[in-house]
């Protein structure tokens, strides 16, 4: 299959990782552009919830405390995979969105129009991790290119990365 | 950045508003009304409905038709669509549908004992509330012109708050805040320290055990929120937590109040397990409306629970500030004065202040207690009538102490208490337990008759109910399910054992040592 524009999704899991693999190889291959899409799930807006008893003050610097925490995440995986890419000489653009991690890969795809999107498997049961996953059904409904999962490699290292 | 959203959506509210205001005054909704039980809101479905659609309709045409510019005014306006939103709902549950379910649940009769289904549930109101909240943000989503205002629920908590401490007595308030710094000295620093045994012996690391000691102590997810920063928790820490918390918290909002009516107990009991046991403080609120949605006994002991809770929590901070500055290199010297004035709640000094101004006689009467007095002048029928005082009689010889004898005889003959001394003693003859449920209920019933309550105490116990109904409902929009499936890993196996521990124990020691008084 040739492609001239691989949509990966990816946040740095060990099934993600072998997606970035795959995807690089792929790229590779057939001198595709790679366009990284990397979700920050949209559950971190709700995440303070309930509290009603902190002040202002109290809450500010826990919004700033997270976002900070986010962003350096975002910023350690883009430029992680970034060097990646470098070193073997593939064009790759990092692209963060806030959202639903489905609906925000469709958008996506709908804005690059990719000729194959690579995403990893589920994170395993009992792994550590964000309950935030895509929808294979919707995904498979929603998607104009071939959609390739990538099984995770038996011998990846353990990676106690949180993300989904 | 404009915060108001040109949208018809107020002015609809105000119309709905308006609406009910109107079709109730005019009697056109009493068929409704009669048919769902909901006679004794027919005053505030007028009262409330005109001012919420009249406030609703004029806002809401400033915000279809105005020209809105960048601003303070533009914020704060923007705000009153969400409000008028939660108002809604909350007001829908708690004129219409909670009537209807309590109608409902009575008409299968008793489940549990002499108690409906909806009243061992605790489904009422504030709940029901809760719920609708929770359906909504996690189905339909808060609409977009209401997200601004929902936030705005916090301040009707607080606020309602601050009200509440028009509602205590000097000594109640000793005796409730002596209980409250026992158990929750008691129980937080317990579960605190055992959150940090726990996560030693299991290999967590410290910025999870630190983040997790705090929610699962003190009052869950605002103590999350405070100490999050201070312990550098990562991300999933905070996801972990909070998703546990939030389970919990919606968990024992529903079963406290199960588990409170099955061991019949009463209110003082209740509040007090209630605001230790709960982990989230939001959820002890709900809890205490649950168990007792016509009264507010139970919140005023909770929400004492609650502020003590709120008041440990510069002190927890500052403890796990220390004890994470010892064990990581990255861990940053805490500045005290800093810490206690940013995480000092400045709500609970309006509270302070309520009670204060109430103390002094400018709501009620200073002799008044607990906000009502003794008038013995009442009319015929609130008088006992003479089958009643008979069945009294009846069982005037198991009465042992010979000051209820004498009280208790005074109430047969005269079919009303007789002095505010009799009063008090009847009051401890019914908490006794000595007598019938049902000769009980007629001392409940004199009690009640020859207690008034002061016309602006009334107020604030309306304002109090109307509040928490408002906050709590939008609290609930809050709370997403997103935010909850997060539970997991080793914060809901320690949160568990703690949450479980901490549960269980605190209502042995109260069913133990916390005796009812009325």
């Amino acid at each position: 299959m040739s492609a001239s524009c691989i949509l990966l999704a990816s946040h740095g899991t060990t099934g993600a990782r072998a997606a970035e693999a795959r995807a690089l190889a792929e790229a590779q291959r057939t001198g595709a552009v790679v366009m990284h899409l990397l979700v920050v799930p949209s559950f971190w807006a709700d995440i303070r919830g309930d509290d009603w008893l902190n002040g202002g003050p109290a809450r500010d610097a826990f919004s700033t405390y997270v976002e900070d925490l986010l962003a350096s995440e975002v910023e350690q995986e883009i430029s992680r995979l970034g060097k990646a890419a470098r070193a073997t000489g593939i064009t790759l653009h990092s692209h963060v969105r806030r959202g639903q991690p489905t609906q925000c890969l469709l958008d996506f795809a709908e804005d690059c129009l990719p000729q194959l999107v690579i995403i990893g498997t589920p994170r395993r049961k009992g792994e550590p991790g964000y309950r935030s996953r895509m929808t294979l059904e919707k995904l498979a409904r929603g998607l104009n290119a071939p959609l390739l999962v990538v099984p995770r490699q038996v011998e990846q290292p353990e990676n106690d990365s949180p993300h989904e | 950045m404009v915060y108001t959203h040109k949208h018809p959506a107020l002015l609809v509210i105000g119309v709905i508003f308006l609406a009910i205001g109107f079709l109730t005054a005019g009697g056109m909704l009493d068929g409704l009304i009669a048919t769902i039980g909901a006679r004794k809101y027919i005053g505030e479905m007028i009262w409330l409905g005109y001012i919420l659609g009249a406030i609703s309709l004029l806002v809401g045409l400033w915000h279809l038709f105005g020209t809105h510019r960048e601003g303070n005014l533009d914020y704060y306006l923007s705000t009153i669509a969400g409000a008028a939103f939660i108002m809604l709902v909350a007001m829908v549950i708690r004129w219409y549908v909670a009537p209807f379910v309590a109608t409902l649940s009575k008409a299968m009769g008793p489940v549990m004992g002499d108690k409906y289904l909806h009243q061992v549930l605790g489904l009422n109101y504030v709940v029901l509330g809760i719920l609708a909240g929770i359906i909504i943000v996690n189905t339909i989503g808060v609409p977009k012109w209401a997200q601004n205002g929902v936030r705005l629920s916090r301040l009707g908590l607080k606020t309602g708050v601050i009200l509440l401490g028009t509602l205590y007595s000097l000594a109640e308030l000793q005796q409730l805040g002596k209980l409250s710094v026992a158990l929750i000295g008691f129980f937080v620093l317990g579960s605190v320290g055992l959150v940090l045994l726990l996560g030693r012996m299991r290999g967590l690391p410290n910025n999870m055990t630190g983040v997790l000691s705090a929610g699962m102590g003190v009052c869950g997810v605002s103590a999350t929120v405070a100490a999050a920063p201070v312990v550098k928790a990562r991300a999933i820490d905070i996801a972990y937590t909070i998703g546990t918390i939030l389970l919990w918290g919606v968990g024992c909002m529903f079963l406290f109040p199960i588990i409170g009516h099955m061991l019949d107990m009463g209110f003082v009991q209740f509040g007090a397990w209630a605001g230790t046991g709960i982990l989230n403080s939001a959820q002890v609120a709900g809890a205490a409306l649950a168990y007792q949605p016509d009264g507010i006994e139970t919140l005023k002991v909770a929400e004492i629970f609650n502020i003590t809770r709120v008041l440990f929590l510069p002190i927890i901070v500052l403890w796990l500030a220390l004890w994470f500055v010892r064990r990581e290199d990255n861990g940053e010297r805490v500045n005290i004065g800093q810490v206690i004035v940013q995480k000092f709640p400045l709500f609970v000094l309006g509270f302070i202040l309520m009670f204060a101004l109430s103390s002094t006689g400018i709501f009620a009467p200073p002799q008044h207690y607990k906000g009502k007095y003794f008038d013995n002048n009442i009319p015929e029928s609130k008088l006992l009538k003479p089958e009643e005082a008979a069945l009294l009689k009846a069982e005037l010889p198991k009465v042992q102490r010979e000051d209820r004898k004498a009280a208790l005889l005074r109430l047969i003959d005269n079919r009303k208490i007789m002095s505010r001394e009799d009063d008090a003693v009847i009051r401890g003859l019914n908490n006794a337990k000595v007598l019938s449920k049902q000769a009980n209920k007629l001392l409940k019933k004199a009690h009640k008759a020859v207690r008034h309550t002061a016309g602006k105490i009334k107020a604030f116990r309306q304002w109090i109910t109307l509040l928490f109904a408002f906050g709590l409902t939008g609290l609930g929009m809050q709370i997403t399910m997103a935010a909850i499936r997060q539970a997991g890993g080793q914060p809901l196996v320690v949160g568990g054992i703690v949450g479980t521990l901490k549960a269980v124990l605190s209502l042995i020691v109260i069913l133990l040592f916390v005796h009812e008084t009325i």
